[in-house]
């Protein structure tokens, strides 16, 4: 079974979240992030970035293509074998979502 | 104004059908719009530049959505990307992730949807189209589209 390479990178990955999660705080509250097969059974990497809610409501696209732009300069996602999906939602949606994923 | 246009206002009124009547439905729509929207404007782009206007509508429909987001793209220098690489490599994510986003609205029924996940398909797609309208002259933005249409390197 063909495993794409970013699976073996995790800790590359956690620091590529950590700078980003410092960098942009606290516009961006956390980052989770999961390896699996998307909608077309390709390999990807599902990116989940919870937003305070003043970022997601008044600067979402730039807080978001901040996030997108800070992850790829630090992760060779073709190299890794994964297509990078970004997901946001603000505090206040996770709060009453109360999603274990996101938390 | 184009299909695309249409496509991506309807995008907005969804959402804000979506918003003031609390109707998941509407914002699901929204999303799966706002994707439609950008791929038109590249498929429409595309096919402008087909002579014989019979034949378009026909080439329009062999664009494929899988093949269009899978189309193969790396700057000269990873590490430094001119602005046009950059603009191009922003179009290819933006895509992939409006399709994902677009496929999920579509038939996830068990996505949790939040008011945040259609304003970043809504802005996701007004962005798209800026990028492209900035960049769909250039060589570099021609040839990935002529990718995206399938054409090998």
């Amino acid at each position: 079974m063909y495993l794409p390479s970013a699976v073996t990178k995790h800790s590359e990955i956690e620091a590529a979240i950590d700078e980003v999660e410092t960098r942009l705080s606290p516009d961006v509250v956390r980052i989770r992030y999961e390896i699996g097969e998307d909608w077309s059974g390709q390999w990807a990497i599902f990116f989940r970035v919870v937003l305070t809610d003043e970022a997601a409501r008044r600067r979402l696209r730039e807080v978001a293509t901040n996030v997108v732009w800070g992850l790829a300069r630090q992760l060779d996602f073709p190299a890794m074998g994964v297509f990078p999906y970004h997901n946001f939602r603000s505090v206040s949606e996770q709060e009453a979502l109360r999603e274990p994923a996101w938390a | 104004m184009g299909l695309a246009d249409d496509l991506l206002e309807d995008a907005r009124h969804l959402a804000a059908k979506g918003d003031a009547e609390n109707r998941d439905s509407c914002r699901r729509r929204a999303i799966s719009t706002a994707y439609y929207a950008v791929f038109h404007l590249l498929v429409d782009d595309f096919v402008a530049n087909w002579p014989f206007l019979d034949q378009r509508a026909r080439i329009a429909r062999m664009f494929n959505h899988q093949r269009m987001r899978d189309a193969s793209f790396a700057p000269k220098d990873k590490r430094n990307p001119t602005p046009v690489e950059t603009q191009v490599m922003d179009m290819i994510t933006a895509f992939g992730q409006l399709q994902g986003d677009r496929h999920r609205a579509d038939y996830d029924t068990g996505w949790k949807l939040v008011g945040t996940d259609v304003a970043n398909a809504i802005t996701l797609a007004e962005t798209t189209f800026s990028k492209w309208h900035a960049v769909r002259g250039e060589d570099l933005a021609r040839e990935h589209l002529l990718s995206m249409f399938g054409a090998k390197r």
